[in-house]
């Protein structure tokens, strides 16, 4: 009896083992095999254009060609490098593919004049008409996992990289099976001797397991696994398979919640240039990360990295790997780790996401992970960074100025209004985290930013026009069920008789409220509508104070189509995709359909000019450049739970909000908090006026801002508006007088009759 | 829901036109008016806004000159019927030049040439927009709208 059960034991362990080994390799087939072997969507930034006249100085593009990760150098250039002496700057740009097109690599000569590119020449003095900067690489679409990697091919992996980290980690991998018996035993000699476990002994093969599916805690039974999956892929995979795995799954730095894998990442993440750019002294550092990312940070612990990095290029030299000379130079090297600001503004999680939103409206995840997919987006890094700085500034300003106040939140939208194109998209204070996106998630009232459809919906009517006078007086709607609604304005005053002008520009809420119901309510949603704006039915007056809740991403689409003239078109982030063998697949071109009379729009728009010289937008002419010319629009919601701020110039939408993430009042206007992260974004950017000639139908008039008269350019009140030739005011005898002109009482008479 | 407007004070509304007809019409029954102005109304191309001098914003002719390659290129493109090149090629232009009405005109004819008669009748429009008056640009959108 005894005997048998021992026989059924003794079959029972090779049963087992080979169960278990079964195992293993069904396993490591199905998940290392599927992961790695595929090339998920490469997502690119906007291509930076260069061009005589553009608005660009030598240090914004010094910063852009560093964020490139181009060196600058003194001497000669070669591609991946820059010359730059003062305002003259030589560039040896990359060879790149964008969009189906090859751009060869080419040397850029570009000078400098009065904030603007005044030369673009070639290398051989040729002037170019324009010249466009490779994109950046800002990120890979991983629907199964959220980790973001870059993938190298075999050719992208400099060989001195493979051969280092032989060199350093694992001598006999050319030959060892996964396991490297001597370098165990040496290893389990060691840690008796220490009396615990100090030394790995692993193999590459078995750190790729280890980084791939056991936790990292260091017990015998998990290094026999760890052994035998490492024998299993060795089985399966080639040498030069598996050191390709390596180099790009190897556990390598943590950047805030995210983990830094694979060595073309941290080439990034550390230098911020592509692996293929290294020189000897940062191929050895990443080396010596390997070993201990947290210990070894060159960020936090300098001076051991550096210990490191010297051990490592001892090793290369005994390999034989890099001569004497190389290595006494690279000895001396600094580290050469970018900034963290600088690695910071190249992780975009909220517009990734708007990325992949967009996207999955014409693809599903798998056809994403296509090997080798290229997607070009319309997000502009120097933008995103000023965005990103803009609100962390002036988050940190509210909070410091009132202490214990909600916990504030923000989000930025950044367009182009011509062409809808998301330039930037800030989703939180911590734009480098993969949290709440805001920009596209958070649904709040919008309060005063509403005005503008009201004042169209009347512009539209053909009965008014900014010039035209309204009632600043209490009224009270009877709502349902003998409710009433009686709404106040911000500071609790009446003004009476008003200009329409005033009452956009000073954001009053009578004089709306009474405009908005002499114009009708439907009248006012249909405006909205064609807006993109949808008001929930039946309709409420209050709707004509901002009752509609909106994400600051719906905003910045219904103004966009403010600041494009009436043309509506949806917002973009993405370009084209183009696959692997540089075919578009799709191009989302640029579509847009007039919603607006042009005429109105532009009127509409000189009021919000006013906005910001007059009324609630202005202060924030102290941050911006003097002459610029905007139009914009605050908004507080009930209770001052949310502060708004949309506006624009003529090449930037900018739409900012401020609140807290439980909707609690923060006792912030749109004036007091988003205009000021707007005011900062408009003021960084390289930008022009906002200022289009009028279009057919309407003139400019000089108007008094108080009376609506038509006055004299030189006067104090006066403000230019455009209007209907029939709707443009008779002249005020003196600056402010209400008495009109005789002569022009009748040139008036005589303009109407002829019309 | 029915909404019922009470308005506490109702001042008297004064829309400028009502204002300026009454006003016209007693001037024309009772006086002669001189028809010497003593200062001229400013026209619509005075555009010094709040009566300070706008800063010299006069868009480079450099600004053209990419957008002018551009437009080139997009025109060679297209008469080779590479639409979807030329639309890129525009849309880079435009991307430069915005308010160039050249370039929305040359993309009105590209969408029509490509068969997308609704997307060249709104750019043919947005052209007219900006148009400020040029006969040729008004004539070439008039035909596709």
């Amino acid at each position: 009896m005894k005997k048998r059960i021992l026989l059924y034991v003794l079959l029972a362990i090779p049963v087992a083992a080979l169960a278990y080994g079964a195992w293993v390799w069904g396993r490591i087939a199905r998940e290392f095999d599927d992961r790695h072997w595929d090339l998920p969507a490469e997502v690119f930034a906007a291509p930076l254009e260069l061009y005589q006249g553009l608005r660009l100085t030598a240090d914004d593009l010094t910063r852009e060609l560093r964020r490139l990760g181009y060196g600058p150098v003194s001497g000669r250039i070669a591609p991946g490098l820059f010359r730059r002496a003062g305002n003259t700057i030589d560039v040896h740009r990359r060879a790149f593919t964008y969009d189906g097109r090859s751009f060869p690599a080419q040397v850029l000569h570009l000078e400098f004049a009065a904030g603007r590119i005044s030369a673009l020449e070639d290398g051989d003095g040729n002037p170019l008409p324009i010249a466009e900067l490779e994109p950046m690489l800002i990120g890979h679409l991983f629907s199964s996992h959220g980790e973001d990697r870059i993938i190298l091919g075999p050719d992208e992996v400099p060989k001195l990289l493979t051969e280092s980290l032989k060199a350093v980690e694992d001598r006999r991998f050319d030959q060892h099976w996964g396991i490297d018996a001597r370098a165990m035993l040496r290893a389990a000699l060691a840690n008796m001797r220490a009396g615990g476990i100090t030394q790995g002994g692993s193999t590459l093969t078995m750190q790729l397991v280890r980084s791939y599916f056991l936790s990292n805690r260091q017990t015998y039974t998990r290094k026999i696994r760890e052994a035998l999956m490492a024998l299993v892929l060795e089985l399966r995979h080639s040498k030069d398979e598996i050191m390709l795995a390596y180099v790009n799954e190897i556990y390598l730095g943590q950047n805030g919640a995210r983990a830094v894998h694979g060595f073309g990442l941290a080439s990034r993440f550390y230098f911020g240039k592509p692996l293929a750019e290294l020189d000897v002294h940062e191929i050895a550092l990443l080396v010596a990360i390997v070993r201990g990312p947290s210990y070894y940070d060159p960020r936090r612990n300098p001076e051991r990295a550096r210990a490191r990095r010297t051990l490592v290029l001892e090793r290369m030299r005994d390999a034989g790997l890099i001569d004497d000379a190389a290595f006494a130079a690279a000895k001396e090297r600094e580290l050469g780790v970018v900034s963290v600001e600088t690695r910071r503004a190249t992780y975009y999680p909220a517009f990734m996401d708007l990325v992949r939103r967009q996207l999955r409206r014409d693809y599903d995840d798998k056809d994403l992970e296509q090997r080798g997919l290229e997607i070009y987006t319309t997000l502009e890094p120097l933008t995103q960074a000023i965005a990103e700085q803009a609100l962390a500034t002036e988050l940190e300003r509210l909070e410091r100025a009132m202490p214990g106040r909600p916990e504030l939140e923000g989000a930025v939208v950044v367009t182009n209004p011509h062409t809808a194109e998301v330039r930037a998209l800030v989703g939180g204070k911590r734009t480098g985290f993969d949290g709440f996106n805001r920009a596209l998630d958070a649904r709040r009232q919008i309060g005063s930013l509403v005005k503008p459809a009201v004042h169209l919906a009347a512009l539209e009517s053909g009965r008014y026009s900014l010039a035209s006078h309204i009632d600043d007086v209490p009224v009270t709607v009877e709502l349902d069920g003998g409710r009433t609604w009686s709404p106040k304005n911000f500071d609790d005053t009446v003004n009476g008789q008003v200009t329409a002008v005033r009452a956009l520009a000073e954001s009053l809420n009578l004089a709306t409220v009474n405009l908005g119901l002499e114009v009708g309510l439907d009248r006012v949603a249909r405006t909205l509508e064609r807006l993109g704006v949808e008001p929930r039915r039946p309709l409420y007056p209050s709707l004509l104070l901002g009752a509609i809740e909106l994400t600051p991403y719906e905003v910045a689409e219904a103004y966009n189509t403010i600041a494009n003239g009436g043309f509506r078109t949806p917002l973009k982030a993405v370009r084209a995709v183009v696959d692997g063998r540089g075919r578009t697949l799709r191009r989302y071109s640029l579509e847009i359909e007039q919603v607006a009379s042009p005429a109105s729009i532009h009127a509409l728009n000189q009021g919000l000019v006013q906005v910001m010289r007059r009324g609630t937008g202005a202060p924030a002419q102290r941050l911006l450049p003097a002459g610029l010319m905007t139009a914009g629009k605050t908004g507080t919601s009930d209770g001052s739970r949310d502060s708004w701020f949309a506006g624009f110039s003529a090449d930037h939408l900018v739409v900012a909000w401020i609140g807290n993430d439980r909707n609690a009042s923060t006792g912030l206007t749109g004036g007091s908090g988003a205009l000021q992260v707007w005011a900062r974004i408009i003021g960084a950017v390289e930008t022009s006026s906002y200022d289009l000639p009028p279009p057919a139908g309407v003139e400019r008039v000089h108007i008094d801002y108080r009376t609506g008269l038509s006055t004299d350019p030189t006067c104090p009140d006066a403000i230019e508006l455009a209007m209907p030739a029939f709707a443009v005011p008779p002249k005020a005898v003196a600056c402010g007088s209400t008495n009109t002109r005789t002569g022009s009482r009748l040139r008036e008479w005589i303009r109407n009759r002829l019309q | 829901m029915t909404i019922t407007l009470r308005a506490e004070r109702r001042s008297n509304r004064c829309s400028v036109l009502t204002l300026v007809l009454v006003s016209c019409a007693a001037l024309a029954g009772c006086t002669t008016a001189p028809f010497g102005y003593p200062s001229p109304q400013p026209g619509p191309s005075t555009r010094a806004p709040g009566g300070s001098a706008r800063p010299p914003e006069a868009e480079p002719a450099p600004r053209t000159n990419a957008s002018a390659a551009l437009l080139e290129q997009g025109k060679e493109a297209r008469a080779a019927g590479r639409y979807a090149e030329a639309t890129a090629t525009l849309e880079r232009a435009l991307r430069i030049d915005p308010n160039n009405p050249l370039l929305w005109i040359e993309l009105a004819e590209i969408k029509a040439a490509d068969g997308d008669r609704a997307q060249a009748r709104e750019m043919a429009r947005k052209a007219l927009t900006l148009a400020a008056g040029d006969r040729a640009i008004e004539s070439r959108a008039r035909r596709l709208l």
